[in-house]
């Protein structure tokens, strides 16, 4: 680590040094990209397309053959290799546990998967055609309101999770609590080309694109002001709702705030150097310093790395075959929910989900196909056209709060935030809890989120 | 007087500043001794304590039971549930799906259905195995054809492959390393071992085998077949390992030649940034500038090609547990790499791949993963030579006497320039640019890497040694 941290102060110190001198450029309020709130993204040409407005409900429901051919996929011989002696997940996801999950799929979960099935379809399900592409999302209402006020909620998820993440948290937010004068009407849509929403057939749908697709399922659904929560990719969308349209957004939480603009990353390393000028030293456990963010992000983005050049293939690597597509992603729940979990053999896995909501996660992955459409969002949005839109160094100007929890991969300090988000009126720091914290810890999430939205003032 | 004082005072500070950076550039870039490794280490499983060699020698025949071919169909012939490229994608996003619908549909219903023609063309080499540290090692062994043999100075010579690549790349260039050439005065004695961790050889149960631990094994091997002395010849890993064999084991290796002439150490990365701004300068003739400049976008190809090292180097397990459980995945990962090899220009093509390999060699090729299940340990293989131990070794920085050749070819990975590479092999006797062919040169045009490896050893002098 000690060369890595030289090579790389040396040349952070050339890069500060050429950054300051164009310290005014960069620092300068970027103006909004030109984005067309009408690209169309469906298979075919534009303008043989004809949109439709209906919002219909889906049904998610697994044709019976798809169920047993992968039974019998699981029930093939495992082609593992043992792991390395005195391993855990170091090397990544150890086969004894691979092993112990894929015959808890085959022998427990599949045999009940009529009601794993039942368990997803508890809450309505809807899809839609926003510019080409059907988007499914779940549209939840508070069954009492009780004399509270009604928000509508955009709750999105990121790689590799899904809406079944958000199934815990839903009924918190959609019931009436003594705490608060609000409950929420969620929307939590499939991102594109993730679960049962379709992915693009054409180049370039990346963060940004996303962001508008949203916003406009949003308006589709009459709800011309809605409040946004966001973790991993659903954090970055919704913060670029709330950049190019605030008139649309209330108020945005993300238990992953970031401010990736060229002036924080510079602030990232000074604030490595002198912490004192950034953070608050009594959370100083949650900021590591530039140096083991560097080694960690460069032990843990291999995977986004081949994702953001090489999507098809990786994709295609993962289609059908259940035991890598468990492995790839069941690896993420464990290292994201505690770093600490690589030195288990079993990764941790059970210490904070059950196998169960594992693999109803997995299963989304699985039986919609989406593996290779939800990585392409890596590619799209991690090339130089994104880059130029320049959305990291656009302000958002609504009400935000931010969720730190310790074992998620990194943390900015909230007085970079404040440049990126300048009305950040609520920040925490929770010494427990992952990337994950909506399927982890839901109530902690729901608590925060709650306590954020009170501060709004309407 | 004030004014002395401060002139004084900034020469001072800037002498002491010159000196520091001076101090530590040295640091950096000064040559290191040789490490010294344990050439016994005991690799195999448990703790080696009762471990008593076994070093004979057996014959190694591949012979697949017909059940696992017929499995293999079977796992080739499920419905594939393949995402359509993004209108108006080639291989830009990887490897094109609709190619690996075709390539999957040949390698089910052609290629499977001659598999006993395709086997015996693996056992037309003669291969054996033997257990060198608790490792049993498989390798091809071809001695010099009996005509060669009678009228040709015959040296032995250690052919190493490397990722994604097995033995099987050196099937057409063996035969013209062994036969009685018209245009040398040389013939050789091939031995071609499976890594460890790949093909038919075992793989270490430890963390730690690199390598440097890989270098010992592979020159164990060839003192166990006799060897005390030979030539090595590797792209990929095996010019790596090759390398660390020519630094860890000089007083074995007659020569050393490469077909990828990498170099990372800190010198030789400053040299190539420097190098950049005055190429002519560097390089034997302007034809050449673009196999290693401009670098910035040499690295920007390196970042878009390297997402499967920087997997392998950090959770080899993962992507293995995928690649071995599905054939079709294995296909699409490897595959991947063949394609990127054809060059800039071809690499947009469906038939690249069939242009400049055949379809058969490519599949033999990603046959010998699938049937020996090695995904995985190839894979960590990475993660080991990445990880710490390995680089606090700084092989890059360890000179080595042995005569160097260099083959660059101009599709591959960019290469460094002489200029930097003499700074770890003084003794370069030996230097070509090829403005084609690509990673697999053995398997791509094997006369052309014939050519050029027999040049480098007329110019070793080898029988003045």
């Amino acid at each position: 680590m000690g060369t890595f941290v030289r090579i790389l102060v040396a040349g952070l110190a050339i890069a500060l040094a050429v950054a300051f001198k164009n310290y005014r450029d960069l620092s300068a309020p970027a103006p909004l990209p030109n984005l067309d709130n009408n690209a169309y993204w469906g298979p075919g040409e534009p303008k043989d397309y004809k949109a439709n407005d209906a919002v219909v409900p889906y049904d998610i429901g697994v044709a019976p053959e798809l169920i047993a051919d992968l039974h019998a996929q699981l029930s093939r011989p495992l082609r593992l290799q043992e792991p390395l002696e005195g391993v855990g997940f170091e090397y990544g996801f150890n086969s004894k546990e691979l092993r112990k999950v894929i015959n808890y799929w085959r022998d427990s979960y599949l045999p009940k998967w009529s009601e794993r099935e039942q368990y997803l379809k508890k809450f309505p399900h809807f899809q839609t055609t926003i510019q080409g592409l059907k988007i499914h999302f779940l549209h939840v209402k508070p069954q009492k309101v009780e004399g509270k006020k009604v928000l509508p909620l955009l709750l999105m998820h990121g790689w590799p999770g899904s809406v079944r993440e958000f199934y815990e948290l839903i009924p918190l937010l959609t019931t009436p609590s003594a705490s608060s004068e609000y409950v929420f009407e969620v929307i939590a849509p499939s991102l594109p080309g993730y679960g049962w929403s379709q992915g693009s057939s054409k180049t370039g749908l990346g963060v940004a694109q996303v962001a508008v697709i949203m916003r406009n399922l949003m308006l589709r659904l009459h709800f011309d002001k809605f409040v946004i929560q966001g973790g991993d990719w659903g954090a970055l969308i919704g913060s670029n709702v709330a950049s190019l349209f605030p008139e649309n957004v209330l108020a945005y939480h993300s238990n992953m705030c970031t401010n990736n603009s060229p002036v924080s990353n510079i602030k990232l390393i000074l604030s490595s150097l002198f912490p004192g000028f950034f953070i608050d030293s009594q959370h100083a456990v949650f900021y590591k310093g530039i140096g083991s963010i560097f080694v960690h992000i460069l032990e843990e983005f291999g995977y986004a790395h081949i994702q953001a050049t090489k999507p098809d293939t990786i994709g295609s690597a993962l289609a059908h075959n259940p035991v890598g597509l468990a492995a790839y992603i069941l690896e993420k729940f464990s290292t994201w929910t505690n770093a600490e979990y690589k030195h288990l053999e079993d990764g941790g896995l059970s210490k904070r989900f059950t196998y169960d909501a594992l693999l109803d996660n997995i299963m989304i992955y699985y039986v919609t196909n989406s593996i290779t459409t939800s990585v392409r969002l890596y590619s799209e949005s991690m090339n130089k056209a994104q880059l130029a839109l320049n959305l990291d160094s656009v302000k958002v100007q609504a009400p935000t709060g931010c969720a730190h929890f310790l074992h998620e991969l990194a943390h900015t300090p909230d007085s970079l935030l404040k440049d990126k988000f300048v009305n950040l009126i609520h920040t925490t720091h929770y010494t427990e809890g992952g990337h994950f914290p909506a399927f982890e810890i839901p109530e902690k999430l729901y608590t925060d989120f709650r306590n954020f939205v009170n501060k709004l003032e309407n | 007087m004030k004014c002395l004082i401060v002139f004084g005072l900034i020469v001072a500070f800037v002498g002491a500043f010159i000196g520091f950076g001076y101090l530590k550039f040295t640091e950096l870039t000064r040559p290191l001794p040789k490490p010294q490794l344990d050439a016994n280490r005991y690799w195999g499983p448990g703790d080696g304590k009762n471990y008593v060699p076994d070093k004979k020698i057996y014959d190694f025949n591949l012979q697949v039971p017909q059940a696992e071919i017929d499995d293999l169909r079977q796992q080739l012939n499920r419905t594939l549930r393949l995402t359509a490229p993004l209108d108006g994608v080639n291989f830009e996003y990887g490897f094109n799906s609709h190619a690996l619908e075709q390539f999957v549909e040949y390698w089910r219903d052609n290629y499977l259905t001659k598999w006993s023609t395709r086997e015996a063309y693996f056992n037309s080499l003669r291969q054996y195995t033997t257990e060198i540290q608790g490792l049993r090692i498989h390798f091809i062994h071809e001695r010099a054809s009996e005509e060669a043999a009678a009228t040709k100075k015959v040296y032995p010579v250690l052919l190493l492959h490397g990722w994604p690549g097995s033995v099987r790349e050196f099937y057409e260039f063996i035969p013209i390393l062994t036969m009685k050439s018209n245009i040398t005065d040389y013939a050789f004695e091939v031995v071609a071992p499976s890594l460890v961790g790949y093909g038919w050889s075992d793989a270490a149960t430890r963390t730690g085998f690199n390598a440097a631990e890989m270098a010992t094994v592979m020159r164990n091997l060839m003192l166990r077949l006799g060897h005390k002395e030979f030539l090595v010849q590797g792209g990929d890993w095996g010019s790596i390992i090759g390398s660390n064999i020519a630094t860890l084991y000089p007083e074995n290796v007659l020569g050393y030649h490469s077909n990828m002439c990498l170099l990372n150490s800190p010198l030789a990365i400053l040299k190539g940034i420097y190098a950049n701004y005055f190429p002519e300068k560097y390089l034997p003739s302007r034809f050449f500038i673009e196999h290693h400049f401009p670098i910035w976008e040499k690295y920007m190809y390196l970042l878009q090609e390297s997402g499967y090292f920087h997997l392998q180097a950090t959770k080899p397990d993962t992507i293995g547990a995928a690649l071995n459980s599905n054939p079709v995945a294995l296909a699409a990962y490897i595959l991947e790499k063949f394609q990127t090899s054809t060059g800039p220009g071809l690499n947009k093509d469906f038939g690249a791949i069939i242009t400049v390999y055949t379809l058969e060699a490519v599949l033999d090729n990603l046959m010998v993963y699938y049937l020996t299940n090695s995904a995985t340990t190839a894979g960590r293989f990475y993660a080991e030579n990445v990880a710490k131990p390995y680089r606090d070794l700084q092989l890059d920085r360890v000179q080595t006497p042995v005569p160097m050749g260099c083959a660059r070819f101009r599709n591959d990975l960019p290469s460094v320039t002489d200029w930097q590479l003499r700074d770890k092999f003084p003794n370069l006797k030996h230097s070509r640019y090829f403005q084609q062919g690509g990673h697999f040169a053995a398997l791509e045009m094997p006369p052309m890497l014939f050519n050029d490896f027999i040049e480098f050893v007329e110019n070793i002098g080898l029988d003045k040694l």
